[in-house]
């Protein structure tokens, strides 16, 4: 299966009808319902963090999402800004965490709810996630 | 969904009912209805998240905010959330350590913290 693509303008309105988007494309492609909530976190940590990147720096270019499932039985979301790009902060133990701050947290959920997640600077920021469709898969991953 | 916001008084408790998507778009609203609250000496704060159909980070910093400000009068900020993918987010980010989480209003307003 291809991907689909989807272009928002860099605007917090969008963010919304973004994980709409992807959630029932992922529905389509069979997820379970748990794992479509996981997914809509993480695609709106990440969409959240793109298009902030692209009012920071007054970029007009659109984010781009694209998502399909893949041959590996997975559903992949691929979300790219044309920011300045930054560097994730490395996971980090609870106890350790400065509760000071009100930022910081969408990072920190992408890992905790994608089963696996990239980022990497390509012209910008690219952030590319992956969820199994069904959590039996998962957890056979998991044991594996 | 938008998000619905209505508060009321229960006894020396101010009840925040949150309902609808808190995410970037909306939680600045959230934001102002807290800090509107602090402002007018509401320092004893119940969030009842029993409504909420989305929250993500953008929420949580807003409810962090919210408890930054009423502990600089002493108060508290406890919060009502019985979903388990909402709970969930909190677990994640370990923030289960940092507000009391109550399964239900009744189990909130009765604890004395």
């Amino acid at each position: 299966m291809g991907d689909v693509e989807l272009r928002i303008p860099p605007d917090v309105r969008y963010v919304g009808l973004a994980r709409l988007v992807v959630m029932v494309a992922a529905r389509q492609a069979g997820m379970v319902p748990d794992r479509v909530e996981d997914l809509k976190i993480a695609v709106s940590e990440a969409t959240t963090n793109a298009v902030n990147a692209h009012r920071r720096a007054d970029e007009q270019r659109p984010v781009v999402l694209s998502f399909g499932a893949t041959a590996a039985g997975q559903f992949a979301v691929t979300i790219a800004d044309a920011g300045p790009g930054f560097d994730p902060a490395p996971p980090e133990a609870h106890d350790r965490r400065d509760w000071s701050l009100e930022n910081g947290l969408g990072v920190t959920l992408i890992r905790g709810l994608a089963d696996d997640v990239e980022f990497r600077h390509h012209a910008g920021m690219v952030v590319h996630m992956r969820f199994a469709v069904d959590i039996d898969d998962r957890n056979a991953a998991l044991d594996a | 969904m938008e998000l619905s916001l209505n508060h009321r008084k229960e006894g020396d408790r101010t009840v925040l009912e949150v309902g609808g998507e808190v995410d970037v778009y909306t939680a600045p609203k959230l934001r102002e209805k807290l800090v509107e609250l602090v402002g007018d000496g509401h320092y004893q704060i119940v969030v009842d998240m029993t409504k909420v159909e989305f929250l993500d980070s953008t929420g949580l910093g807003v409810l962090v905010g919210g408890l930054k400000r009423v502990r600089s009068h002493d108060g508290t900020l406890s919060l009502v959330c019985n979903q388990e993918r909402i709970l969930k987010i909190f677990r994640i980010t370990g923030l289960t350590k940092v507000f009391p989480i109550h399964d239900s209003l009744d189990e909130a307003l009765q604890d004395s913290e």
